[in-house]
């Protein structure tokens, strides 16, 4: 109990370093990056803008300041927990993200249970079957998984399923029948890559000896399988489903535009176009923020679930 | 006893579906004019509902915004929340406000509120600032509002159109606990960021009532997925629909696609500091190769007009030039000194000519169009290096260019004034061409201070003359708006002006 705390205390002080790493790495490249967020917001249409009025919203957005300046007042602003106001709506940035991680928190974790399905039911399935007409099928999914960029299968998913058979909505937030396509494409690629992961695992697994073990003490082929087999197996997966429910929550910008899901991802894509750094840099530390800390939680289970570890 | 209650089960079942349907299918037919609703699909979002500020356009495509003046069809400045208005002196202008208008709040409008509005618009938006030019505003009576100018600004009347100084309570405005009260045909029900929008009729309306009880607005960015949303019905009608897709649309009798000219001109910038195009005769040279048709059926699949001066034919004061190169290419080229090499490129002083252009990614469009130029200027021995930025005004002023594809609204209040001000005049530092020309910046003093339309107009065509003349831009092509509508809507119809979407007469019949 002792080494698990010490073990998520080392981890705190870790995450904490790569938020201010991260954050500060952000500031400057947005700084260093074509772009001024006074002309992109005046210009919004298309239509000429004044030297005079450009003036005032520099100053009045704090960009004519110098940049150490501006350093200096987002770190303060970052270790207040503030983040600042956004340059578009004018609101605490805190409150804008906040608005919007339930929406992406819920696609991801939706993506997540479709991966998680995935992963197991074809895992096992072909590494069951592992000669038969199954596997063929797993292989050719987890290809297509690995090749069809998400934005190509959302687009499928929306004209096969609402356009030609009308069974869900095309887009939006709402219902349950609005989650299903948005993480059928979240979850289904991913799935089908670790489902081959997870096959080569339980077959390599079948060839332990503590698997004859278990079938020379007479234990039934279910039981072998679910307490013994697959627990050795998962343990490797566990780490790409961490490592993807948090890419799922940082990168799932192509899906949110496609299935306008009001969600962070859909917004960072509107802030990185208008320049809006203070929600781009309040993005950064809060994605960084979950990343991490969805890391620390996969350790520490990893330790929970695997003894080998603890005793390492 | 099971088969009784499994039968007694499946008939609950069928009366329940029985039930559902019929109660479906009694609402459809009972939606008559008064109860009838509509959704539609708008790329943009608002990032709040305040009509001050970078989202008034919005504000105002939503049907719940009004301004003092508005533009009709012709792109004439008409009456709208003033009924009458007149100027007093050279930069004195008096209006008088329509009555019995209330705001969404049943408060009644008149020129205190009025005046109260259009103070906060120009203290919230730099662009309202620069429109109106305001000095002073005082309420000499009631409805009456005396505006004074800090300089002769005679489209301040079609600059009261522009949806930054949409008219308000400004009680209500900005405020997180209630909607904004404006005063047009419908008002705010619910708001839901970044994904609809739904007002509803307002009944005291001072106007013709809205024919539709509530519309949905569904904010979808992506192009395909605002076609698909219309295909699955979802939406009854989406706007900015992309070139590529129309096709689909048109072969479908269950759908109307609709196109208007729009205010918009796609163009090639000169610029006037590189060495090469300070030469006028080579930007004539360049210009007479650019194949506006080509372009307008290839790439805009035919819902363009070719441009021949910055301004839309559509308006009154638009001037154009076509066939300005009268002698071929080549004839231009050796007139100035050119010769060919044996590569067959045109060099002078043993330098070749090769010409730098920026293109953006933000309307692909530009990039095909630069392509197409790019090859019809290689076949005429040109080389030009083309390159993608990714903010194009700042590389205008940062980097070193020759010529570079630009989109610009030219005449968003339906007036040349604003546009002509900022783009063209010499001390202007929106000028990305930096084109100088002592009688345009005279003839564009001139234009600030006329108010007769006429003569306004003609002073609009001399200055176009000059800069058809000088051609510090090519103008390529002026693109269309595009909506499809389900079969059974009406009154949703594209306009010049990008933000008169949803008006009263909107309607939807369902069969």
């Amino acid at each position: 109990m002792k080494n698990i705390v010490r073990f998520g205390f080392e981890r705190v002080v870790q995450l904490m370093l790569v938020v201010f790493f991260v954050s500060s790495l952000t500031f400057w490249l947005l700084r260093l990056a074509p772009g001024d967020p006074a002309y992109l917001l005046l210009s919004a249409h298309n239509i000429p803008v004044s030297n005079e009025a450009l003036t005032n919203l520099r100053e009045e957005l704090g960009l004519t300041d110098s940049l150490a300046s501006q350093y200096v007042n987002w770190l303060q602003d970052a270790f207040t927990w503030q983040w600042g106001t956004s340059y578009v709506s004018r609101e605490p940035v805190i409150n804008e993200l906040l608005h919007r991680l339930p929406a992406t928190l819920e696609l991801a974790g939706a993506g997540l249970l479709v991966m998680v399905l995935v992963t197991f039911l074809m895992g096992m399935a072909t590494a069951f079957y592992s000669s038969g007409w199954l596997n063929k099928i797993g292989r050719g999914a987890a290809l297509l998984g690995s090749s069809i960029p998400s934005f190509w299968l959302g687009f499928l998913l929306i004209y096969l399923c609402s356009v030609q058979l009308g069974w869900l909505p095309s887009m939006g937030r709402g219902t349950l029948a609005h989650l299903v396509l948005p993480a059928l494409t979240l979850g289904l690629g991913l799935g089908s890559v670790y489902a081959r992961v997870l096959r080569s695992n339980l077959l390599e697994a079948m060839d332990q000896p503590f698997v004859q073990a278990a079938k020379a003490r007479g234990l039934s082929k279910r039981r072998i399988l679910l307490f013994h087999i697959l627990k050795h197996a998962f343990l490797p997966v566990v780490t790409m489903i961490g490592t993807s429910f948090a890419f799922m929550i940082g990168g799932s910008m192509i899906i949110e535009s496609i299935f306008s899901w009001p969600g962070l991802g859909k917004y960072i894509i509107e802030a990185i176009n208008k320049r809006d750094y203070p929600v781009i840099q309040g993005y950064v530390v809060l994605t960084s923020f979950l990343f991490v800390l969805i890391h620390i939680v996969v350790d520490i289970l990893y330790r929970l679930v695997d003894p080998r570890m603890r005793v390492q | 006893m099971r088969n009784k209650k499994q039968k007694w089960m499946l008939f609950l079942c069928a009366a329940m579906i029985g039930t559902l349907i019929l109660s479906g299918c009694s609402q459809e037919k009972g939606a008559d004019a008064e109860t009838a609703t509509a959704t539609v699909a708008f790329p943009w979002s608002p990032s709040s509902l305040d009509p001050h500020g970078s989202d008034s356009w919005e504000v105002m495509r939503s049907g719940t915004g009004e301004t003092l003046m508005k533009l009709d069809n012709e792109l004439n400045t008409v009456p709208w929340l003033a009924e009458e208005w007149k100027r007093e002196g050279a930069a004195t202008w008096i209006f008088q406000l329509e009555e019995n208008v209330t705001f969404h709040n049943g408060k009644s409008m008149d020129a205190a509120s009025v005046k109260a509005s259009l103070l906060r618009s120009i203290e919230k938006d730099a662009k309202a600032k620069d429109l109106l030019k305001i000095k002073a505003i005082e309420t000499p009576a009631k409805n009456q509002l005396k505006i004074e100018t800090t300089e002769p600004n005679a489209a301040l009347p079609a600059h009261l159109a522009d949806p930054s100084v949409i008219i308000g309570d400004v009680e209500t405005l900005g405020k997180e606990d209630t909607y904004p009260a404006l005063t047009g045909p419908f008002q705010i029900k619910q708001y839901q960021k970044d994904e609809s929008l739904v007002v509803k009729r307002y009944e005291p309306y001072w106007g013709e009532k809205a024919l539709l009880s509530e519309i949905t607005i569904q904010f979808i960015p992506e192009g395909n997925t605002r076609l698909m949303a219309l295909q699955s019905g979802d939406v009854d009608a989406a706007v900015d629909i992309p070139i590529d897709n129309i096709a689909v649309l048109e072969k479908n009798n269950q759908f109307q696609v609709m196109t208007a000219p729009s205010l918009r001109t796609h163009m090639m910038l000169f610029n006037f500091d590189s060495p090469l195009f300070k030469n006028k005769a080579l930007r004539a040279a360049v210009d007479a190769l650019i194949p506006r048709d080509e372009i307008v059926e290839s790439v805009m699949k035919g819902k363009a007009a070719a441009a021949i001066g910055p301004f839309p034919e559509l308006l009154p004061f638009s001037q154009g030039e076509e066939g300005k190169a009268a002698s071929s290419f080549a004839a231009l080229m050796k007139n100035e000194g050119w010769q060919k090499n044996e590569e067959a490129f045109w060099e002078k002083n043993g330098s070749m000519l090769e010409v730098n252009m920026l293109t953006f990614p933000q309307r692909p469009e530009l990039t095909v169009m630069a392509e197409i130029i790019q090859s019809r200027l290689l076949e005429n021995g040109v080389k030009l290096n083309l390159r993608q930025v990714e903010n194009i005004d700042e590389a205008l002023v940062k980097e070193k260019w020759d010529v570079a594809m630009y989109s610009m609204l030219t005449a968003h209040t339906g007036d040349p004034q604003y546009f002509l001000n900022l783009f063209y005049r010499s001390d202007s530092g929106s000028n990305p061409s930096h084109y100088a020309s002592p009688a345009l910046d005279g003839l564009i003093g001139q234009l600030n201070g006329t108010d007769n339309k006429d003569k306004r107009n003609e002073l609009a065509r001399d200055i176009q003359k000059i800069i058809n003349n000088d051609l510090p831009q090519s103008f390529i092509v002026h693109p269309e708006t595009v909506f499809a509508l389900k079969k059974g809507m009406t009154g949703f119809s594209p306009h010049p002006i990008e933000y008169y979407y949803i008006t009263a007469q909107m309607n939807m019949t369902r069969e």
